[in-house]
């Protein structure tokens, strides 16, 4: 057999490959996608045939109510949810690099939390939140008072935050400890001869050239904000006063109970081109090119 | 940080880690306390097995079939994940390592895919899972999770650092292309293998949303729906609801736990 024809029959199996491939995404990743923006533009309840309307999903959402209800609650969440996200995850991260015992252990438990089930722990943490939980009993016991977590409306979504950061520390933390691995020793050692204090260090040196985590942390974040569902699905059905109702839950809700799956997938675009929007916003305002001189 | 000495930041540490544990050992606890001893006390005066019968025989009558969902579980969770591995170890050789033209537009149209987030396409997939005709079955899960965009990249990626001579030999000495993938250059990445099949694993066993929607048939839910769906008639329940929790729990942990390793590795390669 000639290069040739061992040439051909390498392509050949490439393209047989591919083509399956390309086949099982045709169906189950293409189609779908065609037809989000099919049903954008339509009015349907699943039933009756269904009806072009152009932009009239994107009119009603703009006149809608519980739309500008969830866009500010996303944002509510995220005024939580990030800065104590990325805060903790920073320290557990710095933490990290300053001790030599037990390493694995500390990595460990807290990354655990990572792997839990959504729906095992939201059940956990309903309980544990609950006005005759732990937590409750032991603010009682220090201060005579309950806190009702989950049915004031702030309290409820400061709730919902600090169980996606319980979740996510481990890992954002880890991504923060593999930045500040690789910012050079010598840089330290330079700053110290030049008689630079722990702070100094730390805004000069640490915080510029942990630049690449951080926004990746971000990115992750802000993405995950915008597909949130299982919580407070289950922990407060969207309530107090539709506070914790997130942009999924309104796409549930919109597709599988009041049956309209053209305003449900108008939704669904807008919030994806919301979290495309915050994370450019998020790289324009905070990334810095690094450079290790 | 001299100030502070080194045992203090080792407290702290300790402290922590003991909180953020705390949510499982009260989650394992509670499962074995008395029904009335769960919100009462830590160290319960008896442990009991009844929250495990109920949830795990007597809600058999209640028509809440928990053995069964967690068959239904283990079924899904299996399949999409050897699939996963299998389907990505094979298309991530094509697009990495077999010369064809217009290998680097499907690499690119790959990760193209990666861009747009799942919930974009839970409305449209319903659409076409009930044009075929599979809501409440088990293919209504399976099927959209058969392959992985995810999974064929970091494949690709990882096949990258493999030298061409060690498959040029093993061609020479008339090899086919599966042999090669499965004896050369699966074991040369093995660690590849493992971080697909445990984030894929950990992913579709936890998958929530997805099965809630295509499934309403309590003898078709995966565990995660069912015992969502059970929380919600029956949230007074709470030991047995914890027994459950523990149930849907465990498989996870276990294999976190066993592959530990390669979730570490699967961080910082998915950095890069």
């Amino acid at each position: 057999m000639g290069l040739k024809s061992l040439r051909r029959i390498e392509a050949t199996k490439g393209w047989s490959i591919s083509t399956v491939y390309f086949i099982y995404t045709a169906i189950f990743w293409g189609y779908p996608f065609f037809w989000l923006f099919i049903l954008a533009l339509s009015k349907w309840n699943f039933l009756t045939p269904r009806k072009f309307i152009w932009f009239n999903n994107f009119i009603k959402m703009f006149q809608d109510e519980l739309f500008w209800r969830v866009v500010l609650n996303t944002f509510n969440f995220m005024l939580y949810y990030i800065p104590m996200v990325l805060g903790l995850s920073l320290l557990f991260a710095i933490a990290l690099t300053k001790i030599k015992f037990f390493k694995t252990f500390f990595v460990l438990a807290f990354l655990v939390a990572n792997v839990s089930s959504g729906v095992a722990y939201s059940i956990i943490f309903q309980r544990l939140f609950a006005i005759n939980g732990p937590l409750n009993k032991f603010i009682y016991a220090l201060t005579g008072k309950t806190i009702p977590w989950f049915s004031e409306p702030q309290l409820a979504i400061l709730s919902i935050a600090m169980m996606v950061t319980w979740k996510f520390i481990g890992y954002y933390g880890l991504i923060l400890f593999s930045g500040l691995n690789s910012i050079p020793k010598s840089l330290y050692e330079a700053a110290e001869l030049d008689g630079a204090t722990g702070w100094k260090k730390f805004w000069k040196i640490t915080l510029p050239l942990l630049n690449p985590s951080i926004v990746m942390v971000l990115v992750l974040a802000i993405s995950l904000v915008f597909g949130i569902f299982t919580e407070p699905y289950l922990i407060t059905g969207g309530g107090p006063m539709k506070r914790t109702f997130t942009f999924q839950m309104m796409v549930y809700t919109t597709a599988f109970q009041k049956l309209d799956p053209g305003y449900a997938s108008t939704l669904a675009i807008v919030a994806a081109l919301m979290s495309f929007g915050c994370v450019i916003l998020t790289r324009k305002l905070i990334e810095r090119e690094v450079e290790y001189a | 940080m001299k100030k502070i000495p080194k045992i203090i930041l080792y407290v702290i540490l300790f402290i922590a880690s003991l909180i953020w544990i705390y949510p499982y050992i009260w989650m394992f606890m509670g499962s074995f306390k008395p029904s009335d001893q769960i919100f009462t006390t830590f160290w319960p005066s008896r442990f009991t097995a009844e929250h495990y019968r109920f949830i795990l025989e007597t809600a058999e009558k209640m028509h809440r079939p928990f053995v069964r969902a967690l068959g239904n579980s283990i079924i899904i969770s299996v399949i999409v994940t050897v699939s996963v591995i299998v389907s990505s170890a094979i298309i991530g050789y094509a697009i990495s390592r077999l010369r064809f033209k217009g290998r680097n537009i499907v690499f690119n149209f790959i990760i193209f895919q990666m861009l747009f987030p799942g919930f974009l396409f839970i409305v449209p997939l319903y659409v076409l899972i009930r044009a075929l005709n599979l809501t409440d079955t088990l293919s209504a899960v399976i099927l959209p999770s058969l392959m992985s965009a995810w999974g064929i990249f970091m494949f690709a990626q990882s096949y990258k650092s493999i030298p061409k001579e060690f498959i040029e030999a093993a061609r020479m000495d008339g090899a086919r292309e599966f042999w090669i993938i499965a004896k050369i250059m699966v074991p040369l990445t093995g660690s590849t293998a493992s971080i697909v099949g445990l984030f894929t694993f950990i992913g579709i066993w936890d998958n929530f949303m997805w099965p809630l929607i295509v499934i309403r048939d309590y003898d078709k839910m995966p565990l995660s729906v069912l015992l969502a769906s059970f929380n919600h008639e029956y949230g007074s329940y709470v030991g047995p609801l914890l027994a459950g929790s523990v149930i849907q729990t465990i498989p996870m942990v276990l294999i976190f736990l066993i592959f530990r390793k390669y979730f570490l590795q699967g961080i910082s390669m998915s950095l890069k």
